[in-house]
């Protein structure tokens, strides 16, 4: 595809930083149109993220502590697992879903026809700004807990903090791609992000809860540790280097095969008129 | 039995065909949808961990695998999705095309819905027979009034859900959104029907109140027959409370349709 493999060349950064940005306008521009999806969107959004946590609630109910996380704990990581839902809500699955869209009416030439790299196009194709108070509420939540929690994490444990949360928005967006490739190859495909928003529901839950297969899934593959434990976990200093390593590891080499999965994907596309 | 009988039954025989065939041509879709229907058994291996160091309520870890594969069951088994079909139909006239067959639209839905049953079962069988074995099996109830209720209760079950999609398929005459609001229903679904959780482990009264709703009526309640945990006298009530739900949202269902095709005709479809 004519733009997918260009290099950066003088400018191109600077190109498609000001893509992203007028998308960003334009779909905050239409949001405050449309101001009922404060409730459709916005209000909805953290109501189903907020009504995951009664599984969580009810085992407490019945324990201490959920495989070694207490209450506050768990407030921690329900801050941390807001933002990640919030991101995927307002950016991650609005932009895959109308990418799908266009593939599937042809109209994904001309988002290729840009001379941007296809997939920013892409990922930038739609954003959900309403959803973005899960976030909100998510970055309110994990700075009471970690007051409750009379946590001082240092200078070095933020800097982890900072890294692991990149790693797991990287780790996000990478599955999206993946989905978005995938549906290139069969358009009946499209409700993998059905499936991803329910699975999403899993990272709700301290990674030390799985066992087995689960856990290797949930930490290499779908890796909701990443996104949601180990950032509560580094704010209190109980991360390790070895796992530090392995989100680095694990988001490096998803964002790698979306990004061949994508390569392919584009290959075998050949528009809606040729 | 009469002409029309018959002509009655080839047409809905015919329908069940057409719905087989599209069920297979939609394989792929159709087993993506089992898959997001495999998070009770995410549940289980979840709810075994945390069982290990004792009963959680009234369930050990043997107790939530009955529990929540009964779910992954009865969740197959009760599924349709004529809310998205109704939704799009209205929004763009096709429900026109439908309106002129000799079948009543809502009978064809019934078909095509019920006809991806066997499918549905085959794709997802294979998923339940592999948890089947990890887990060592399920105690289902061995009383035999209570199996005999299952294949009705999981009927009522899969009418519950199917006239409540209607309901709120129907508001597509109105809306331009009515399937997300069916994201509504779902998400509430999935947290009070005892989908992630049994309800009967909710903190008192929150547990009463899930329990009367009609989402616990269409999963938690047929699970909780299946798997024995239940009285004569629990199960009977609980029927009636099936059957209480699925005449007030039918009656819902069939004012939304009646009311909705007056404002289909009315803008000129």
């Amino acid at each position: 595809m004519s733009s997918a493999g260009q290099g950066f060349e003088h400018g191109a950064l600077r190109r498609h930083l000001a893509l992203v940005g007028a998308q960003l306008r334009v779909s905050t521009l239409a949001a405050l149109e449309y101001r009922v999806g404060f409730w459709t969107e916005g209000v909805v959004g953290l109501a189903w993220s907020l009504g995951g946590l009664v599984p969580l609630i009810v085992a407490l109910e019945h324990r201490d502590d959920v495989a070694g996380w207490g209450p506050w704990e768990i407030v921690l990581l329900t801050g941390f697992f807001l933002i990640i839902s919030g991101v995927f809500a307002s950016a991650v699955q609005p932009a895959v879903s109308e990418s799908m869209a266009k593939i599937r009416t042809g109209t994904l030439d001309y988002l290729l026809l840009r001379p941007v790299d296809g997939l920013v196009s892409c990922l930038s194709a739609a954003f959900e700004p309403w959803s973005l108070i899960e976030v909100l509420t998510g970055v309110v939540l994990a700075v009471v807990a970690t007051i409750q929690l009379e946590l001082t994490p240092s200078a070095g444990q933020l800097g982890v903090l900072a890294l692991v949360l990149a790693c797991g928005l990287v780790s996000l967006y990478a599955l999206g791609v993946l989905i978005l490739s995938a549906s290139f190859r069969a358009l009946e495909l499209q409700n993998l992000t059905f499936l991803m928003e329910t699975l999403l529901d899993f990272a709700h839950w301290p990674i030390s809860v799985f066992r087995g297969p689960l856990k290797l899934v949930f930490t290499f593959v779908v890796p909701f540790a990443v996104m949601t434990s180990y950032p509560a976990q580094s704010l209190s200093g109980a991360l390790g280097a070895s796992e530090v390593l392995g989100a680095v590891v694990t988001a490096l080499a998803l964002a790698a095969i979306a990004r061949l999965a994508w390569r392919r994907a584009l290959r075998g596309y050949t528009s809606a008129s040729s | 039995m009469s002409a029309s009988g018959r002509g009655r039954r080839s047409k809905v025989a015919a329908l069940w065909r057409l719905g087989v065939a599209e069920a297979s041509a939609y394989r792929a879709s159709l087993l993506v949808w089992v898959l997001a229907t495999t998070l009770p058994l995410i549940s289980l291996v979840l709810w075994r961990a945390l069982a290990e160091s004792g009963p959680i309520g009234d369930y050990d870890q043997h107790g939530f695998d009955s529990y929540f594969i009964a779910a992954f069951v009865v969740r197959q088994l009760s599924a349709s999705w004529v809310v998205w079909d109704l939704d799009r139909q209205i929004r763009t006239g096709e429900l026109s095309a439908l309106l002129m067959r000799p079948v009543h639209p809502v009978l064809h839905h019934a078909m095509t819905n019920l006809s991806a049953l066997p499918l549905r079962t085959a794709l997802a069988a294979p998923v339940g027979l592999a948890v089947l074995l990890a887990t060592g099996g399920i105690s289902i109830t061995e009383d035999p009034a209570m199996l005999a209720l299952v294949v009705p209760v999981l009927a009522l079950a899969w009418a519950i859900n199917f006239v409540t999609q209607l309901a709120i398929g129907c508001l597509a005459f109105w809306l331009t959104k009515a399937a997300a609001l069916y994201d509504v229903w779902l998400g509430a679904y999935v947290v009070l029907a005892g989908y992630l959780v049994p309800t009967s482990l909710f903190p008192a009264g929150l547990a009463e109140v899930a329990r009367m709703l009609p989402f616990h009526a269409a999963l938690g309640f047929p699970v909780e027959l299946l798997i024995g945990r239940l009285s004569v006298a629990e199960a009977v009530a609980g029927i009636g409370l099936q059957l209480v739900w699925l005449v007030a949202l039918g009656a819902l269902a069939a004012l939304a349709w009646r009311w909705g095709l007056r404002a289909y005709g009315a803008f000129g479809a």
